[in-house]
């Protein structure tokens, strides 16, 4: 039997992507479970803390743009996006519709770093007016060097 | 005479399951918040019309204008503040801190306090081997355990004003 030279034998060079839809599928169902709208888009340096808790899913948001953009206050049920609001009368209203509907309800504070604390004394205060029990101030990580 | 049986194809097309899942993969990726989910906790008071903490009571904090802190009237740098605390507090672990801070400070610097403070936990318990919890280093004049800062106050500048004018002082 005579042996044919130079013959190309067709190696298999595919790559195999049985297992592509498994990955993929995985990625779709990870991105779907951890998918959360952020109600408010305002970009801002956050302070950095050492001690920090996980603020509550749905908590009411309230934020004040940095100062250079305005130190625009923001205000938001936790589901849909961020309103802004013109005068602090407006904050008290929201906070204590928002009590009204749970005493408990827990409101959450994203400030710049830079903002005037005057700013945020307001919003304080008319967190506490409205009788709102839970607040929790946004922060950073601060890290063991910068401490 | 013989029927042949004709093949149906019965294939789900599958060609462009990849560009779908690809798509939703990006789409919940550039639309998924990756934004800070932690930060201080911080309980308000119920509000009451008449100041219960007396001044001389309490341990004062006041932050000013640049990030300088002046504790009981005293300059002191924030490294000095919890074991100022710690000294007042092992005397009386009822004391509770007010923390004032000046408008035109930053809450950049009001907050690096108030962390401070709230490290207390953190500083004055040491870990216990093998177990979550954390054992106190400290003890206070009855003898009671001191693992933190009972009460952390943060007035509002209203606040203050309400306090200045009942004692007079507006």
């Amino acid at each position: 039997m005579a042996l044919i030279r130079g013959r190309d034998r067709g190696t298999g060079a595919a790559i195999f992507t049985a297992s592509m839809a498994d990955i993929v599928f995985l990625l779709i169902v990870f991105f779907v479970l951890t998918y959360k709208v952020e109600v408010d888009k305002t970009q801002m340096n956050l302070p950095e803390t050492w001690v920090r808790k996980k603020v509550p899913e749905k908590a009411a948001v309230i934020s004040i743009s940095p100062p250079d953009k305005g130190s625009t206050i923001r205000v938001s049920t936790g589901e849909e996006m961020a309103l802004p609001v013109s005068t602090i009368e407006e904050v008290i209203t929201f906070a204590s519709t928002e009590v009204a509907k749970n005493p408990n309800r827990e409101f959450i504070l994203k400030a710049d770093k830079d903002s005037p604390y005057g700013t945020v004394d307001e919003v304080l205060d008319a967190l506490k007016q409205s009788k709102v029990k839970y607040i929790y101030l946004l922060s950073e990580q601060l890290t063991a060097d910068e401490g | 005479m013989n029927i042949k049986k004709k093949d149906i194809a019965s294939e789900i097309f599958t060609g462009s399951m990849a560009d779908i899942s690809f798509l939703l993969i990006i789409y919940f990726m550039i639309t998924s918040a990756f934004s800070a989910t932690r930060g201080l906790d911080f309980a308000l008071p119920e509000e009451t019309d008449t100041p219960e903490i007396k001044q001389e009571d309490s341990i004062e904090v006041h932050v000013m204008s640049g990030g300088a802190i002046e504790v009981d009237k005293k300059d002191l740098p924030l490294d000095g503040l919890l074991p100022y605390v710690l000294e007042k507090l092992l005397q009386n672990p009822e004391k509770p801190v007010i923390l004032r801070t000046d408008p035109d400070a930053t809450y950049g610097d009001m907050i690096s306090v108030f962390d401070r403070l709230r490290r207390a936990n953190e500083e004055w318990t040491e870990p216990i081997e093998g177990s979550e919890e954390r054992r106190a280093l400290y003890k206070d004049v009855k003898g009671n355990d001191l693992t933190e800062i009972k009460t952390i106050s943060i007035p509002t500048q209203r606040e203050i004003e309400n306090i200045w004018n009942l004692l007079g002082m507006g």
